[in-house]
Protein backbone atom coordinates (compact mmCIF):
# COMPACT_ATOMS: atom_id res chain seq x y z
CA UNK A 1 0.00 0.00 0.00
CA UNK A 2 1.24 3.00 -0.73
CA UNK A 3 -0.16 6.33 0.64
CA UNK A 4 -0.41 9.93 -0.72
CA UNK A 5 0.68 12.53 2.14
CA UNK A 6 -0.11 16.18 2.99
CA UNK A 7 2.01 18.10 5.29
CA UNK A 8 1.09 21.47 6.61
CA UNK A 9 3.93 23.52 7.58
CA UNK A 10 4.41 27.85 8.63
CA UNK A 11 7.82 27.20 10.24
CA UNK A 12 10.89 25.57 7.70
CA UNK A 13 12.56 24.11 10.94
CA UNK A 14 13.06 20.34 10.08
CA UNK A 15 11.17 20.12 6.94
CA UNK A 16 13.82 17.61 5.67
CA UNK A 17 13.18 15.23 8.14
CA UNK A 18 9.27 15.66 7.69
CA UNK A 19 9.80 15.17 3.94
CA UNK A 20 11.57 12.22 4.83
CA UNK A 21 9.17 10.72 6.96
CA UNK A 22 6.16 11.09 4.23
CA UNK A 23 8.13 9.91 2.03
CA UNK A 24 8.00 6.01 3.83
CA UNK A 25 4.76 6.20 2.96
CA UNK A 26 5.97 5.85 -1.17
CA UNK A 27 2.60 8.14 -2.38
CA UNK A 28 2.57 11.74 -3.21
CA UNK A 29 3.80 13.85 -0.85
CA UNK A 30 2.21 17.39 -1.50
CA UNK A 31 3.48 20.66 1.27
CA UNK A 32 1.21 23.43 2.12
CA UNK A 33 3.35 26.14 3.17
CA UNK A 34 1.92 28.75 5.01
CA UNK A 35 3.79 31.95 5.38
CA UNK A 36 6.76 33.79 4.14
CA UNK A 37 7.93 32.96 0.11
CA UNK A 38 11.38 32.02 1.85
CA UNK A 39 9.16 29.09 3.61
CA UNK A 40 7.94 27.92 -0.06
CA UNK A 41 11.41 27.89 -0.99
CA UNK A 42 12.64 26.02 2.28
CA UNK A 43 9.85 23.48 1.64
CA UNK A 44 11.15 23.04 -1.63
CA UNK A 45 14.69 22.28 -1.32
CA UNK A 46 13.22 19.04 0.87
CA UNK A 47 11.62 17.92 -2.34
CA UNK A 48 8.58 16.84 -1.38
CA UNK A 49 6.44 16.35 -4.69
CA UNK A 50 5.01 19.85 -5.22
CA UNK A 51 4.54 23.03 -2.63
CA UNK A 52 1.99 24.97 -2.37
CA UNK A 53 2.13 28.14 -1.10
CA UNK A 54 -0.37 30.24 0.53
CA UNK A 55 0.99 34.11 1.45
CA UNK A 56 0.58 36.01 4.65
CA UNK A 57 1.03 39.23 4.21
CA UNK A 58 2.74 41.34 7.41
CA UNK A 59 0.65 41.02 10.32
CA UNK A 60 -1.13 38.08 9.64
CA UNK A 61 -0.20 34.65 11.39
CA UNK A 62 0.13 31.62 9.50
CA UNK A 63 -3.05 30.38 12.28
CA UNK A 64 -5.60 33.01 10.76
CA UNK A 65 -5.76 30.71 7.74
CA UNK A 66 -6.04 27.28 9.38
CA UNK A 67 -9.82 26.94 8.62
CA UNK A 68 -9.67 28.12 5.07
CA UNK A 69 -6.43 26.02 4.58
CA UNK A 70 -8.03 22.60 6.83
CA UNK A 71 -11.26 22.43 4.29
CA UNK A 72 -9.25 22.50 1.17
CA UNK A 73 -7.12 19.67 2.53
CA UNK A 74 -9.80 17.91 4.05
CA UNK A 75 -11.33 18.78 0.47
CA UNK A 76 -9.13 16.27 -0.93
CA UNK A 77 -9.22 13.63 1.39
CA UNK A 78 -5.94 12.40 2.16
CA UNK A 79 -5.21 9.36 4.21
CA UNK A 80 -2.39 11.54 6.05
CA UNK A 81 -1.48 14.92 7.14
CA UNK A 82 0.76 15.85 9.14
CA UNK A 83 2.75 18.81 10.57
CA UNK A 84 6.03 19.90 12.16
CA UNK A 85 5.19 20.52 15.96
CA UNK A 86 5.63 24.18 15.82
CA UNK A 87 2.41 25.98 17.10
CA UNK A 88 1.33 27.66 14.09
CA UNK A 89 1.72 24.27 12.29
CA UNK A 90 -0.56 22.14 14.69
CA UNK A 91 -2.84 24.87 14.07
CA UNK A 92 -2.90 24.00 10.55
CA UNK A 93 -3.05 20.02 11.27
CA UNK A 94 -5.99 20.22 13.49
CA UNK A 95 -8.34 22.25 11.05
CA UNK A 96 -7.32 19.53 8.43
CA UNK A 97 -7.47 16.92 11.13
CA UNK A 98 -11.69 17.36 12.37
CA UNK A 99 -13.19 17.34 9.05
CA UNK A 100 -11.41 14.63 7.76
CA UNK A 101 -12.32 13.08 10.71
CA UNK A 102 -8.81 11.84 11.23
CA UNK A 103 -6.84 9.81 14.23
CA UNK A 104 -4.56 12.91 16.03
CA UNK A 105 -1.52 11.49 17.54
CA UNK A 106 1.67 13.20 18.16
CA UNK A 107 4.98 13.31 18.71
CA UNK A 108 5.49 10.91 15.84
CA UNK A 109 8.66 9.45 15.12
CA UNK A 110 8.14 7.15 12.21
CA UNK A 111 5.10 5.82 9.99
CA UNK A 112 4.73 2.51 7.70
CA UNK A 113 1.80 1.34 5.90
CA UNK A 114 1.08 -2.05 6.67
CA UNK A 115 -1.57 -4.04 4.86
CA UNK A 116 -4.84 -1.77 5.23
CA UNK A 117 -3.14 0.15 8.72
CA UNK A 118 -1.05 2.73 9.67
CA UNK A 119 1.88 2.11 11.62
CA UNK A 120 2.95 4.41 13.74
CA UNK A 121 5.99 5.00 16.88
CA UNK A 122 5.93 7.67 18.73
CA UNK A 123 7.30 8.96 21.92
CA UNK A 124 5.37 8.47 24.81
CA UNK A 125 5.83 8.52 28.72
CA UNK A 126 7.81 11.91 28.25
CA UNK A 127 10.14 10.29 26.01
CA UNK A 128 10.38 6.86 28.52
CA UNK A 129 9.45 4.78 25.48
CA UNK A 130 8.19 4.14 22.29
CA UNK A 131 4.73 3.46 21.64
CA UNK A 132 3.45 1.76 18.16
CA UNK A 133 0.07 2.73 17.45
CA UNK A 134 -2.14 1.36 14.51
CA UNK A 135 -4.91 3.74 12.84
CA UNK A 136 -7.41 1.97 10.84
CA UNK A 137 -8.81 5.48 9.63
CA UNK A 138 -7.91 8.80 8.33
CA UNK A 139 -4.64 9.83 10.41
CA UNK A 140 -3.20 13.46 11.37
CA UNK A 141 0.13 13.13 13.02
CA UNK A 142 2.51 16.04 14.75
CA UNK A 143 5.73 14.76 13.68
CA UNK A 144 8.50 14.60 17.20
CA UNK A 145 10.52 17.27 15.01
CA UNK A 146 14.05 15.77 13.64
CA UNK A 147 16.61 16.86 11.25
CA UNK A 148 16.53 14.42 8.10
CA UNK A 149 19.54 14.64 5.44
CA UNK A 150 19.35 16.86 2.83
CA UNK A 151 17.22 15.90 -0.07
CA UNK A 152 19.29 14.89 -2.72
CA UNK A 153 16.45 15.22 -4.98
CA UNK A 154 16.01 18.69 -7.14
CA UNK A 155 13.96 21.04 -5.23
CA UNK A 156 9.82 20.60 -5.96
CA UNK A 157 7.73 23.34 -8.10
CA UNK A 158 6.18 26.03 -5.65
CA UNK A 159 2.49 26.87 -6.84
CA UNK A 160 0.81 29.98 -5.40
CA UNK A 161 -2.42 28.59 -3.69
CA UNK A 162 -5.35 30.76 -2.34
CA UNK A 163 -7.88 28.90 -0.40
CA UNK A 164 -11.35 29.81 -1.24
CA UNK A 165 -12.46 30.64 2.22
CA UNK A 166 -11.32 34.02 3.94
CA UNK A 167 -8.75 34.58 6.88
CA UNK A 168 -9.71 34.89 10.36
CA UNK A 169 -9.25 38.08 11.85
CA UNK A 170 -6.35 36.63 13.57
CA UNK A 171 -3.06 39.53 13.71
CA UNK A 172 0.19 39.64 14.90
CA UNK A 173 2.63 41.96 15.91
CA UNK A 174 6.74 40.79 16.23
CA UNK A 175 9.46 42.08 18.14
CA UNK A 176 12.85 41.30 19.35
CA UNK A 177 11.91 39.11 22.39
CA UNK A 178 13.17 40.47 25.85
CA UNK A 179 16.79 39.36 26.56
CA UNK A 180 17.18 38.82 22.77
CA UNK A 181 20.18 40.51 22.80
CA UNK A 182 21.46 38.22 25.59
CA UNK A 183 24.81 35.74 24.73
CA UNK A 184 23.15 32.47 25.24
CA UNK A 185 20.87 32.81 22.20
CA UNK A 186 24.13 33.00 19.22
CA UNK A 187 26.50 31.51 21.76
CA UNK A 188 28.44 29.20 19.79
CA UNK A 189 29.15 27.30 23.18
CA UNK A 190 26.97 27.52 25.83
CA UNK A 191 27.82 25.55 29.65
CA UNK A 192 24.05 25.76 31.84
CA UNK A 193 24.09 25.17 35.35
CA UNK A 194 20.93 22.76 36.63
CA UNK A 195 19.93 21.70 40.27
CA UNK A 196 22.89 20.32 40.76
CA UNK A 197 24.47 23.28 42.19
CA UNK A 198 24.48 23.41 45.62
CA UNK A 199 24.14 27.96 45.90
CA UNK A 200 24.11 30.92 43.66
CA UNK A 201 27.50 31.58 45.49
CA UNK A 202 28.64 28.42 43.51
CA UNK A 203 28.09 29.69 39.96
CA UNK A 204 31.67 31.02 40.74
CA UNK A 205 32.96 27.71 39.69
CA UNK A 206 31.76 27.68 36.59
CA UNK A 207 33.33 30.87 35.64
CA UNK A 208 36.87 29.60 34.89
CA UNK A 209 35.19 26.75 32.79
CA UNK A 210 33.23 29.35 31.15
CA UNK A 211 36.03 31.40 30.11
CA UNK A 212 38.32 28.76 29.05
CA UNK A 213 35.63 27.48 26.62
CA UNK A 214 34.50 30.99 25.83
CA UNK A 215 31.23 29.85 26.75
CA UNK A 216 27.68 31.56 27.66
CA UNK A 217 26.16 30.84 30.70
CA UNK A 218 22.96 29.13 30.43
CA UNK A 219 20.72 27.26 33.10
CA UNK A 220 17.43 24.81 33.75
CA UNK A 221 13.95 25.86 34.59
CA UNK A 222 14.28 26.06 38.17
CA UNK A 223 17.40 27.89 38.38
CA UNK A 224 15.83 30.80 36.60
CA UNK A 225 12.36 30.65 38.17
CA UNK A 226 12.41 28.86 41.53
CA UNK A 227 15.66 30.28 42.57
CA UNK A 228 16.19 32.74 40.27
CA UNK A 229 20.20 32.19 40.52
CA UNK A 230 20.21 33.41 37.09
CA UNK A 231 18.63 35.84 34.49
CA UNK A 232 15.71 34.24 33.03
CA UNK A 233 16.48 35.19 29.27
CA UNK A 234 18.93 32.17 30.14
CA UNK A 235 16.95 29.41 30.75
CA UNK A 236 17.49 26.97 28.19
CA UNK A 237 14.25 24.91 27.39
CA UNK A 238 10.83 24.23 25.94
CA UNK A 239 9.00 27.73 27.13
CA UNK A 240 12.53 29.74 27.37
CA UNK A 241 15.33 29.75 24.85
CA UNK A 242 15.82 27.26 22.13
CA UNK A 243 19.59 27.51 21.06
CA UNK A 244 21.51 25.55 18.54
CA UNK A 245 25.16 25.82 19.71
CA UNK A 246 28.17 24.15 18.23
CA UNK A 247 28.73 22.94 22.10
CA UNK A 248 26.34 22.58 25.35
CA UNK A 249 27.71 21.32 28.32
CA UNK A 250 24.93 20.57 30.49
CA UNK A 251 26.48 20.84 34.55
CA UNK A 252 24.24 18.72 36.81
CA UNK A 253 20.86 19.11 34.79
CA UNK A 254 19.06 15.88 34.76
CA UNK A 255 18.16 15.95 31.57
CA UNK A 256 14.23 16.33 31.24
CA UNK A 257 12.69 16.56 28.28
CA UNK A 258 11.47 19.74 28.89
CA UNK A 259 14.75 21.08 29.07
CA UNK A 260 16.34 18.67 26.29
CA UNK A 261 14.43 20.15 23.72
CA UNK A 262 15.75 23.87 24.12
CA UNK A 263 18.67 22.60 22.67
CA UNK A 264 17.50 19.84 20.26
CA UNK A 265 19.53 21.93 17.42
CA UNK A 266 22.98 21.63 19.37
CA UNK A 267 25.20 19.99 17.34
CA UNK A 268 27.00 18.74 20.38
CA UNK A 269 25.49 17.69 24.02
CA UNK A 270 28.00 17.08 26.97
CA UNK A 271 26.86 16.31 30.77
CA UNK A 272 28.46 15.94 33.88
CA UNK A 273 25.91 14.34 36.44
CA UNK A 274 26.68 12.79 39.45
CA UNK A 275 23.40 10.44 38.95
CA UNK A 276 24.32 7.41 36.50
CA UNK A 277 21.20 6.71 35.96
CA UNK A 278 20.53 10.44 34.85
CA UNK A 279 18.44 11.27 31.67
CA UNK A 280 20.70 13.10 29.80
CA UNK A 281 23.01 10.35 29.49
CA UNK A 282 20.51 8.76 27.25
CA UNK A 283 20.11 11.63 25.01
CA UNK A 284 23.57 13.47 25.81
CA UNK A 285 26.77 12.92 22.87
CA UNK A 286 28.91 12.77 25.87
CA UNK A 287 28.67 12.23 29.73
CA UNK A 288 30.74 12.19 32.93
CA UNK A 289 29.29 10.58 35.56
CA UNK A 290 30.43 12.88 38.96
CA UNK A 291 30.55 15.55 40.95
CA UNK A 292 30.73 19.03 39.19
CA UNK A 293 32.35 20.27 41.78
CA UNK A 294 35.31 17.99 41.31
CA UNK A 295 34.69 17.94 37.09
CA UNK A 296 34.16 21.46 36.45
CA UNK A 297 37.80 22.43 37.72
CA UNK A 298 39.23 19.11 36.14
CA UNK A 299 37.48 20.19 33.03
CA UNK A 300 39.53 23.87 33.47
CA UNK A 301 42.83 21.93 33.53
CA UNK A 302 41.98 19.82 30.91
CA UNK A 303 41.58 22.51 28.63
CA UNK A 304 44.36 24.75 29.48
CA UNK A 305 46.47 21.31 28.53
CA UNK A 306 47.86 21.04 25.11
CA UNK A 307 46.15 18.46 23.45
CA UNK A 308 47.55 14.85 23.53
CA UNK B 1 -15.64 37.45 29.27
CA UNK B 2 -16.18 34.26 30.37
CA UNK B 3 -13.00 31.53 30.37
CA UNK B 4 -13.82 27.57 30.46
CA UNK B 5 -10.00 26.36 31.53
CA UNK B 6 -9.65 22.35 31.02
CA UNK B 7 -7.70 20.97 32.95
CA UNK B 8 -6.64 17.29 33.95
CA UNK B 9 -7.51 15.51 30.72
CA UNK B 10 -4.73 12.87 30.38
CA UNK B 11 -2.95 10.58 32.16
CA UNK B 12 0.30 12.06 33.94
CA UNK B 13 3.78 9.84 33.04
CA UNK B 14 4.39 9.77 37.17
CA UNK B 15 1.62 7.25 37.15
CA UNK B 16 3.37 4.74 35.00
CA UNK B 17 6.03 1.90 35.58
CA UNK B 18 8.20 1.37 32.78
CA UNK B 19 9.21 -2.08 32.91
CA UNK B 20 12.92 -3.47 32.04
CA UNK B 21 11.13 -4.54 28.58
CA UNK B 22 9.40 -1.58 27.55
CA UNK B 23 6.28 -2.96 29.00
CA UNK B 24 4.31 -0.29 30.56
CA UNK B 25 2.03 -0.50 33.86
CA UNK B 26 -0.40 2.25 34.62
CA UNK B 27 -0.15 2.52 38.48
CA UNK B 28 -2.82 5.43 38.63
CA UNK B 29 -4.43 6.28 35.40
CA UNK B 30 -6.17 8.49 36.60
CA UNK B 31 -5.91 12.31 34.75
CA UNK B 32 -4.55 14.19 36.73
CA UNK B 33 -3.24 18.46 36.12
CA UNK B 34 -0.39 18.54 33.65
CA UNK B 35 2.99 20.78 34.04
CA UNK B 36 0.80 23.42 31.91
CA UNK B 37 -2.26 23.44 33.66
CA UNK B 38 -1.43 25.82 36.15
CA UNK B 39 -0.57 28.35 33.68
CA UNK B 40 -3.45 27.72 32.21
CA UNK B 41 -5.82 28.55 35.00
CA UNK B 42 -3.70 31.89 35.21
CA UNK B 43 -4.15 33.07 31.51
CA UNK B 44 -7.83 32.53 32.08
CA UNK B 45 -8.01 34.09 35.61
CA UNK B 46 -6.57 37.12 34.01
CA UNK B 47 -8.81 36.67 30.88
CA UNK B 48 -11.67 36.21 32.99
CA UNK B 49 -11.18 39.69 35.17
CA UNK B 50 -12.45 40.25 38.07
CA UNK B 51 -15.87 40.81 36.75
CA UNK B 52 -15.65 37.98 34.63
CA UNK B 53 -16.30 34.10 35.57
CA UNK B 54 -13.79 31.34 35.03
CA UNK B 55 -15.04 28.04 34.77
CA UNK B 56 -13.55 24.70 35.12
CA UNK B 57 -13.33 21.51 32.74
CA UNK B 58 -12.57 18.24 33.13
CA UNK B 59 -12.61 14.49 31.79
CA UNK B 60 -12.97 11.30 33.44
CA UNK B 61 -12.78 10.99 37.26
CA UNK B 62 -10.44 13.86 37.60
CA UNK B 63 -10.83 16.13 40.58
CA UNK B 64 -12.55 19.26 39.94
CA UNK B 65 -11.99 21.18 42.70
CA UNK B 66 -7.95 21.36 41.19
CA UNK B 67 -9.43 24.56 39.59
CA UNK B 68 -11.75 25.52 42.11
CA UNK B 69 -9.73 26.28 44.77
CA UNK B 70 -7.23 28.00 42.08
CA UNK B 71 -10.32 30.41 41.39
CA UNK B 72 -12.62 29.02 39.10
CA UNK B 73 -16.14 29.60 40.08
CA UNK B 74 -17.59 26.37 38.79
CA UNK B 75 -16.64 23.23 37.06
CA UNK B 76 -17.62 20.72 34.57
CA UNK B 77 -16.65 17.40 34.80
CA UNK B 78 -17.69 14.57 31.62
CA UNK B 79 -17.64 11.57 33.81
CA UNK B 80 -17.40 9.03 31.43
CA UNK B 81 -14.78 10.84 28.73
CA UNK B 82 -12.30 8.11 27.29
CA UNK B 83 -8.75 8.28 28.44
CA UNK B 84 -8.15 8.01 24.26
CA UNK B 85 -4.68 7.61 22.71
CA UNK B 86 -6.31 10.27 19.81
CA UNK B 87 -5.72 13.57 20.61
CA UNK B 88 -8.95 14.30 18.16
CA UNK B 89 -11.25 12.17 20.47
CA UNK B 90 -10.17 14.04 23.71
CA UNK B 91 -10.81 17.37 21.65
CA UNK B 92 -14.14 16.27 20.55
CA UNK B 93 -14.99 15.94 24.20
CA UNK B 94 -13.86 18.88 25.41
CA UNK B 95 -15.20 20.67 22.89
CA UNK B 96 -18.74 19.20 23.23
CA UNK B 97 -18.68 19.81 27.23
CA UNK B 98 -17.46 23.47 26.08
CA UNK B 99 -20.90 23.84 23.92
CA UNK B 100 -22.63 22.71 27.27
CA UNK B 101 -21.44 25.89 28.81
CA UNK B 102 -23.41 29.36 27.54
CA UNK B 103 -21.87 32.48 26.57
CA UNK B 104 -18.12 31.30 25.82
CA UNK B 105 -15.69 34.10 25.49
CA UNK B 106 -12.18 31.97 25.69
CA UNK B 107 -11.13 28.40 25.88
CA UNK B 108 -7.77 28.14 27.63
CA UNK B 109 -5.80 24.59 27.83
CA UNK B 110 -2.23 23.61 29.00
CA UNK B 111 -0.41 23.13 25.74
CA UNK B 112 0.67 19.86 26.86
CA UNK B 113 4.25 18.34 25.44
CA UNK B 114 3.02 15.27 26.00
CA UNK B 115 0.00 15.49 23.65
CA UNK B 116 0.62 19.12 21.41
CA UNK B 117 -2.59 18.46 19.30
CA UNK B 118 -5.55 18.73 21.88
CA UNK B 119 -5.21 22.69 22.00
CA UNK B 120 -4.86 23.20 18.30
CA UNK B 121 -8.66 20.03 17.77
CA UNK B 122 -10.12 22.16 20.27
CA UNK B 123 -10.18 24.97 18.48
CA UNK B 124 -11.17 23.47 15.26
CA UNK B 125 -13.44 21.14 16.75
CA UNK B 126 -14.99 24.51 17.92
CA UNK B 127 -14.79 26.12 14.51
CA UNK B 128 -12.79 29.09 16.73
CA UNK B 129 -9.57 30.57 15.77
CA UNK B 130 -6.67 28.72 18.13
CA UNK B 131 -3.23 30.37 18.75
CA UNK B 132 -0.72 27.82 20.97
CA UNK B 133 2.62 28.24 22.65
CA UNK B 134 1.20 31.15 24.63
CA UNK B 135 2.80 32.12 27.48
CA UNK B 136 0.61 35.52 28.69
CA UNK B 137 -2.83 36.80 27.67
CA UNK B 138 -5.07 39.82 28.56
CA UNK B 139 -8.39 41.37 27.13
CA UNK B 140 -7.96 43.22 24.54
CA UNK B 141 -11.04 45.25 23.04
CA UNK B 142 -13.55 42.39 21.67
CA UNK B 143 -10.77 39.75 21.40
CA UNK B 144 -7.68 39.32 23.15
CA UNK B 145 -3.76 40.02 23.43
CA UNK B 146 -1.51 36.57 23.59
CA UNK B 147 1.99 36.66 23.64
CA UNK B 148 4.03 33.84 22.55
CA UNK B 149 8.09 34.02 22.34
CA UNK B 150 9.01 32.69 18.91
CA UNK B 151 12.94 32.20 18.39
CA UNK B 152 14.87 35.39 18.80
CA UNK B 153 10.92 37.13 18.20
CA UNK B 154 8.04 37.95 20.65
CA UNK B 155 5.03 37.57 18.56
CA UNK B 156 2.12 39.49 20.12
CA UNK B 157 -1.26 38.09 18.67
CA UNK B 158 -4.44 39.32 18.88
CA UNK B 159 -6.90 36.81 18.27
CA UNK B 160 -10.83 37.84 18.04
CA UNK B 161 -13.06 35.86 20.77
CA UNK B 162 -14.72 33.07 20.82
CA UNK B 163 -11.40 31.71 21.00
CA UNK B 164 -8.73 28.78 22.22
CA UNK B 165 -5.71 29.34 23.74
CA UNK B 166 -2.92 26.79 24.50
CA UNK B 167 -0.81 27.84 27.10
CA UNK B 168 2.64 26.96 28.10
CA UNK B 169 4.10 26.95 31.49
CA UNK B 170 7.44 29.10 31.70
CA UNK B 171 7.83 28.10 35.43
CA UNK B 172 6.75 26.01 38.26
CA UNK B 173 3.69 27.11 39.88
CA UNK B 174 4.14 29.83 42.00
CA UNK B 175 1.83 28.96 44.61
CA UNK B 176 -0.36 26.28 45.58
CA UNK B 177 -3.61 26.42 47.20
CA UNK B 178 -3.99 26.44 50.97
CA UNK B 179 -6.03 24.16 53.13
CA UNK B 180 -8.86 26.95 52.80
CA UNK B 181 -8.86 27.25 49.21
CA UNK B 182 -9.39 24.33 49.21
CA UNK B 183 -12.10 24.07 51.86
CA UNK B 184 -13.75 26.37 49.82
CA UNK B 185 -13.57 24.41 46.49
CA UNK B 186 -15.51 22.03 47.88
CA UNK B 187 -18.45 24.52 48.03
CA UNK B 188 -18.27 25.68 44.78
CA UNK B 189 -21.08 24.04 42.37
CA UNK B 190 -19.60 21.25 40.31
CA UNK B 191 -22.01 19.60 37.27
CA UNK B 192 -21.05 16.17 35.87
CA UNK B 193 -22.00 14.97 33.10
CA UNK B 194 -21.79 12.28 30.23
CA UNK B 195 -21.19 11.79 26.78
CA UNK B 196 -25.25 11.21 25.82
CA UNK B 197 -26.12 14.16 27.93
CA UNK B 198 -23.85 16.35 25.78
CA UNK B 199 -24.90 14.73 22.41
CA UNK B 200 -21.85 13.09 21.70
CA UNK B 201 -22.73 9.40 22.65
CA UNK B 202 -20.30 8.24 19.52
CA UNK B 203 -17.22 8.82 20.95
CA UNK B 204 -17.37 6.20 23.45
CA UNK B 205 -16.95 3.81 20.90
CA UNK B 206 -13.67 2.14 20.20
CA UNK B 207 -10.91 4.33 18.61
CA UNK B 208 -9.59 3.87 14.78
CA UNK B 209 -6.52 4.03 17.13
CA UNK B 210 -5.06 0.81 18.75
CA UNK B 211 -1.93 0.50 20.78
CA UNK B 212 0.41 -2.15 19.53
CA UNK B 213 3.14 -1.86 22.35
CA UNK B 214 5.59 -0.32 23.96
CA UNK B 215 9.49 -0.22 23.88
CA UNK B 216 12.31 1.54 25.66
CA UNK B 217 13.78 4.14 23.20
CA UNK B 218 16.55 2.91 21.29
CA UNK B 219 19.92 4.25 23.18
CA UNK B 220 21.52 6.80 22.40
CA UNK B 221 24.97 6.81 21.48
CA UNK B 222 26.08 8.04 24.26
CA UNK B 223 29.93 7.87 25.54
CA UNK B 224 29.89 8.02 29.27
CA UNK B 225 33.31 8.43 31.06
CA UNK B 226 33.44 7.25 34.64
CA UNK B 227 36.62 7.67 36.94
CA UNK B 228 38.72 9.95 38.50
CA UNK B 229 37.69 13.52 37.59
CA UNK B 230 41.09 14.64 35.92
CA UNK B 231 41.14 11.57 33.78
CA UNK B 232 37.66 11.70 32.44
CA UNK B 233 37.90 15.54 32.38
CA UNK B 234 40.90 14.77 30.04
CA UNK B 235 38.59 12.25 27.94
CA UNK B 236 36.17 14.70 27.40
CA UNK B 237 38.06 17.40 26.45
CA UNK B 238 39.47 15.59 24.26
CA UNK B 239 36.44 14.02 22.70
CA UNK B 240 35.44 17.22 22.01
CA UNK B 241 38.78 18.07 19.94
CA UNK B 242 37.90 15.58 17.97
CA UNK B 243 34.45 17.02 17.31
CA UNK B 244 35.98 20.09 16.51
CA UNK B 245 33.51 22.15 18.87
CA UNK B 246 36.40 23.15 21.23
Amino acid sequence: MTVDTWLLAAAGAHLDGAVAAARTLGGRVTVVAVGPHALAEAAATAAPDEVRWVETPDGEPAEAWAAAVGAEVAAAAPRVVLSPADPASRALLAAAAVPLGAALVSRVLALRAEDDALVVDRVSLGGAVVETLAVSGPLAAVLDDRDGTTAAAPPAPVTAWTPAAAPAAVQVKREPAPGAAAGVRDAARVVSVGRGLRSKDDLAVVEPLLAALGAELGCSMPMADDLGWVPKERYVGRSGQHIAPRLYLALGISGMPQHMEGVRDAKVVAAVNSDPAAPIFRTADYGVVGDLYEVVPALVRALGAPPA
Amino acid sequence: MRAVVVHAWARSAAGAVVHADGGVEWRNARPVAGEDDPAAVTAALALAGADGEVVGLTLGDADPSWSLARGAARAVRVTDAPIADDEGTTAAVIAAAVRSVADVDVVVVGDSEEHPGVAAAVGAALGWPVVTGIVSASPSGAGIEAVRPSGDVQETLLVPCPAVLGVVAEGAEARTPGMKEQLAARKRPVLTTTLAELGVPELAAPSTVQVRGTRLPDQATTRVFEGHADETARQLVAALRAEGVL
